[in-house]
Formats: structure tokens, C-alpha cells, sequence
């Protein structure tokens, strides 16, 4: 098995020490108390706020780790349902085909037809506006494409010899899908997952800018950054903290995904969104 | 004979996907919380308006009855009327679409032109760290959301004297100068996706085009690496390069919600956000619709012309 290149382990590197240092931040208080007032309201970076203080005089780097904590853990559990979700459907369409492949696929298409931040509006108005919101419209946005990457695997693989000799030898359909064909769409899924977890972060991001998405004062990067566009002009440091945060983890996650899929096939080519 | 099979199926395929989402954003609506009655009238409302205007919304009827009014009367271009200013949608989206539409093309055709010449530039450069380098900038590209972009672009340019402005929109037949100082700033934003987005599938799709046996023989047959390029990479890279139209709209007719909403243009984006915070349900519906069917018949023509160009397509089937 080939290993990740320099770039995408980097990507991974960075991930999880993001990880880490939220959840240990989280744990023994690292940072600061994200609501306590420690100084002067919008005050530039410095030696005891490095990031700056927020219009109420709250230390924004404590806020920013509990954000970017809220953020993946929100995403994740999402990208989580998702990928349970979407292997499914897509394995059992791909495999089975049929009626049930035309029904899955009609749906798929129809919420495919969505752009991600117009469906994730749509679910908005119908959940009010909150963490549930945000999952829900992370869920719908993602379904489509990894439904439709991992049906078209399992139904690659489904026609394979292996495949065909199980069912020969009498395997029933939990087998054959358990042990045939599941273990060959995993790559997909995880490559599917890695891009739909940077997707994640980016609907909740929009989503909460727009005001739609995790409500204040809960913080998450996306609340942060809509808070840092109003005081713009007074306090840049509030939208670049946060900013700076988010993109470096979208970044990190979309080069873990291009490595990933590069592994699991140099030649194919599916790119993000 | 096969052109017209293959416009023929994904006419149709388009057809049955639009009455899809159409059925889903009509039983979206009919889920609201609380009711239609109690979103137009308030909680305070007496039990006999309610049943009035349920009645009067014919909203007694059956349910397909309710669904078929609704399609025809938004197929003959009436929205209905916003819930808060009693204006009819049609008329405000249709004033605010011009605003959207320039922006988007603003953004797309520049955007898709730099991105593909860029894609191809890192797809045929020769060495490892010209190509890392490719690869990390446009994944940092397509990682940059327009909140983010959007906000640093407006902290420099409100913050020094840089020549664009700010906000400020004004009609493009009023006075094209300041409509456009107001305009290129946002659209370059939106601008910054739609080029990575372009050179990640360029660079993708030259690269695999480059492994094709082909290639090889026109290299041992000592043709130029251009004319190389020109012959055969070029018209086998660009299915992938136009299939990635189909995402920039996407990106596009969503990125527009948000970069509008920033920089304070009178768009569609902008007029939906507005809505949904106010419960304009009439107007979100109307404006979900609207972004749902642009973007179908976009993924349709895309598709229709990869079939004129690609005489594979539609025979196998």
C-alpha cells in the first residue's frame, strides 16, 4: 500500500493537532475562559489577548477554539450521518439496481439540483435556525454526490468475478454486500467523506454568516466570522482569527482528500464539490 | 438520429427532475411550523380569520389540487405576494435579477477563462515542485469561502483609498462607471472559486488525458509538446472542463446569497436572506425555485453540448 504524500500528510498533521489542541483547550481551560470580559472592548492583539478582544471585551482565542471545536464536531457528526447514509443507498442501489436504483437516483437528483447554500436556506426556514439546522442542512447537501460516487462503485464492483463466484457459492445478500462489496467502496466513502467534511464546514460557515445557521452566543467559526463583519473597519483581527482558522482547516482537509484519492487511484479524478 | 435521442432523454430527464424539486419545495412549505395562517396573521390572530383566509388561500382543498394551482400559476410567471410588503415577488425578482446575473457572469467568465489557462500551465509544467506548488495553491483556492475573502476585501478597500468602492450599487444603464467600481470587487470575490474550481478540473483532466497512449506515440512521433497540446490534450480535456460549468453555477448561484448580502447589492441572493428572516415564505419559495431551475437548465445545456462534442455518448446506450 502506497503511503499519503508530504503535502496530505501535512494536511492530516495539522488536522488532528487542530483537533488535539481544541480538545485540550476544552479540558484544562488552555486560552482563557471564552466568557469571561479581560479587557477593553475591540482591543487590538496582544500579549495577554493574542487574538484580540470582541466587542464586549471577551479574549476572542478562547471563543475561536471553542468555534472551530463547535464547528468539526458539528460537521463531523453530519459528514458521519451522511456517509452511513449515503453507503447504503448507494451500495444497495449500485448492487441491486432496479426499481430501487431509479427511485434512489431520482431523489438524489433532485436534491443535487440544489445549490448548497439555497438547499441548506430551504432547511432553514423549515428548522429554525440553530446547531439542528446546521447538521440537517450539512446532511442534505452532502447525500447527493456520495450517493451517487459510491453507487457508481459498488456497481463497478458488483460485476466483478469475485463477486459473481460468491453468489455462485450460494452467499446471501448480507455476505455478499458485507464482505464483497462494502470493503471495495470504503476508499470512495472515506475519499467522499474527507471532501463532504470540508463541505460541512463550509455550509455551516455560510449558514451561520447568513445568521441561519449555530445562534449567538454559542460560537462556532462560522458566528464568529459574521460577528467579525460588523465591526470590520474598527477590528479586522475578529474576522481574521476565525477566517485564518477555517481556512486552514478546509485546506488541510481538501489536500488529506486529493492525497487520499490519489492513493486509492492515481488516475480517476473527482474533484471537490 | 443520436443527437436527438440524447436531447430527447435529458429534456425529459430534466423535466422529471424539476417536477421534483418543485414537489419538494411545495411539501416544504406545506410542513412550515404553524401553519400558513398563523406565519400571514401572527399567533394573535382569532380562530374565524384563520379559517378565512385558509379558505380564501384555498387551502381546503386537496392537497394535488393545491400543488397543480401552484405550478401553473409559477409556470405563468406569478409568484404570488410577498407576506410582508404585499408586493408581487414576481416583479421584485424580476427587477433584481439583472443585478445577480451580472455578478455571476462578472465572475464566471473571466473566472473559468484564467482558470483553465492556469489548470493547463500546472498540468504540463515538468517539475515536482512547480507542481506541488500548483496543487497547494489551487486547493487553497477552492478552500477560501466568500465570507471570509469577501470581508478581508471589503476591510482593504474601505480601509485605504484602492480605487473600487464598497457597496454603492447603482443601475449599470444609470451610470456604467460607478456600477462598475461597485461591481468588480464582489465579483472578483466570488471570482477566486470559480478560477480554482476551473484549474483543479483542467489540471485533473489534462493530466489524465496525458497518460493516454496516444500522447506517447505523438511524442515518439517527435511532435511539439504545443502542437502536442493543441491536437489531441486540449479537445479530450474539455468534457471535464466544461462539465466543471455545472459546479461554478452552482457555487455561483449560492455564493451570490452570500457575497450580495455583504456587499449590500439589491439582488435575488439578498432579497431571499432578507425573507427568510423576516418568514417571507412566499418569497423564499419563489427564490428557491427560481435558483433550483437555473441551475437544472444549466446541468441540461451543459450536458447537451458534451453530447455534441463527445460522439461516444448516447451510443453505448
Amino acid at each position: 500500500m502506497k503511503r499519503l504524500d508530504g503535502i496530505a500528510r501535512s494536511g492530516l498533521v495539522f488536522l488532528l493537532a487542530l483537533v488535539v489542541l481544541v480538545v485540550v483547550a476544552q479540558v484544562t481551560g488552555l486560552g482563557g475562559d471564552p466568557e469571561k470580559i479581560v479587557g477593553p472592548r475591540l482591543a487590538p492583539p496582544g500579549p495577554e489577548w493574542w487574538l484580540g478582544t470582541d466587542s464586549l471585551g471577551r479574549s476572542t482565542l478562547p471563543r475561536v477554539l471553542q468555534g472551530t471545536g463547535t464547528s468539526l464536531l458539528l460537521s463531523a457528526v453530519a459528514v458521519l450521518a451522511t456517509a452511513v447514509v449515503a453507503t447504503a443507498l448507494g451500495v444497495l442501489a449500485g448492487y441491486q439496481g432496479g426499481a430501487l436504483n431509479e427511485i434512489v437516483m431520482r431523489v438524489v437528483d433532485v436534491l443535487y439540483s440544489f445549490p448548497a447554500i439555497i438547499l441548506a436556506i430551504l432547511v432553514a426556514a423549515l428548522v429554525n435556525p440553530g446547531l439542528d439546522a446546521a447538521v440537517a442542512s450539512i446532511v442534505l447537501v452532502t447525500i447527493p454526490l456520495m450517493t451517487r460516487v459510491v453507487r457508481a462503485a459498488a456497481l463497478t464492483v458488483s460485476h466483478r468475478d469475485y463477486v459473481t463466484s460468491a453468489i455462485i457459492s450460494g452467499a446471501r445478500l448480507p455476505r455478499v454486500l458485507g464482505r464483497h462489496i462494502l470493503p471495495n467502496v470504503a476508499g470512495t466513502v472515506a475519499v467522499q467523506g474527507t471532501y463532504a467534511l470540508s463541505i460541512g464546514i463550509l455550509v455551516e460557515g455560510g449558514l451561520s454568516f447568513l445568521g441561519l445557521g449555530v445562534q449567538p452566543p454559542q460560537a462556532s467559526l462560522g458566528v464568529l466570522i459574521s460577528e467579525g463583519t460588523v465591526y470590520l473597519t474598527y477590528a479586522p483581527w475578529l474576522l481574521l482569527g476565525p477566517g485564518v482558522v477555517l481556512v486552514l482547516a478546509i485546506l488541510s482537509i481538501n489536500v488529506l482528500g486529493d492525497g487520499l484519492r490519489d492513493q486509492l487511484d492515481p488516475r480517476t479524478s473527482r474533484s471537490l464539490t | 438520429m443520436r443527437l436527438f435521442v440524447w436531447s430527447a432523454t435529458r429534456l425529459f430527464s430534466a423535466a422529471l427532475t424539476l417536477l421534483g424539486v418543485s414537489i419538494l419545495i411545495f411539501g416544504a412549505m406545506r410542513l412550515m411550523p404553524g401553519g400558513y395562517a398563523t406565519i400571514v396573521l401572527g399567533p394573535l390572530a382569532s380562530p374565524e380569520q384563520r379559517a378565512e383566509l385558509t379558505a380564501s388561500f384555498g387551502l381546503n382543498d386537496p392537497i394535488l389540487v393545491q400543488y397543480a394551482h401552484w405550478i401553473q400559476t409559477a409556470f405563468g410567471g406569478d409568484f404570488g405576494r410577498s407576506l410582508v410588503s404585499n408586493d408581487p415577488v414576481a416583479a421584485e425578482l424580476g427587477s433584481r435579477l439583472p443585478v445577480t446575473l451580472q455578478l455571476t457572469l462578472m465572475s464566471a467568465i473571466p473566472g473559468v477563462l484564467i482558470g483553465a489557462a492556469l489548470g493547463i500551465l500546472i498540468a504540463v509544467r515538468r517539475g515536482t515542485r512547480g507542481r506541488a506548488l500548483g496543487r497547494i495553491a489551487s486547493a487553497l483556492g477552492v478552500s477560501l469561502p466568500e465570507y471570509v475573502v469577501g470581508g478581508i476585501a471589503v476591510y482593504l478597500f474601505s480601509r485605504y483609498a484602492l480605487g473600487l468602492t464598497v457597496g454603492g450599487y447603482v443601475p449599470f444603464g444609470e451610470d456604467p462607471a460607478t456600477n462598475l467600481a461597485a461591481m468588480v470587487l464582489p465579483a472578483s470575490v466570488l471570482a477566486v472559486f470559480v478560477v480554482s474550481a476551473t484549474a483543479r478540473t483542467t489540471r485533473d483532466a489534462v493530466l489524465n488525458v496525458l497518460h493516454e497512449p496516444y500522447i506517447t506515440t505523438a511524442v515518439s512521433r517527435g511532435q511539439s509538446p504545443w502542437s502536442i497540446v493543441r491536437h489531441h490534450v486540449l479537445r479530450n480535456a474539455a468534457i471535464p472542463v466544461l462539465v466543471v460549468a455545472s459546479t461554478v453555477t452552482a457555487y455561483l448561484l449560492g455564493g451570490a446569497v452570500i457575497v450580495e448580502y455583504l456587499f449590500n447589492l439589491p439582488g435575488v441572493g439578498s432579497y431571499v436572506v432578507q425573507a427568510i428572516t423576516r418568514r417571507d415564505y412566499a418569497v423564499v419559495q419563489a427564490g428557491v425555485l427560481l435558483a433550483a431551475a437555473l441551475f437544472i437548465f444549466t446541468n441540461m445545456v451543459v450536458d447537451l453540448l458534451v453530447g455534441v462534442i463527445d460522439p461516444r455518448l448516447g451510443v453505448s446506450k
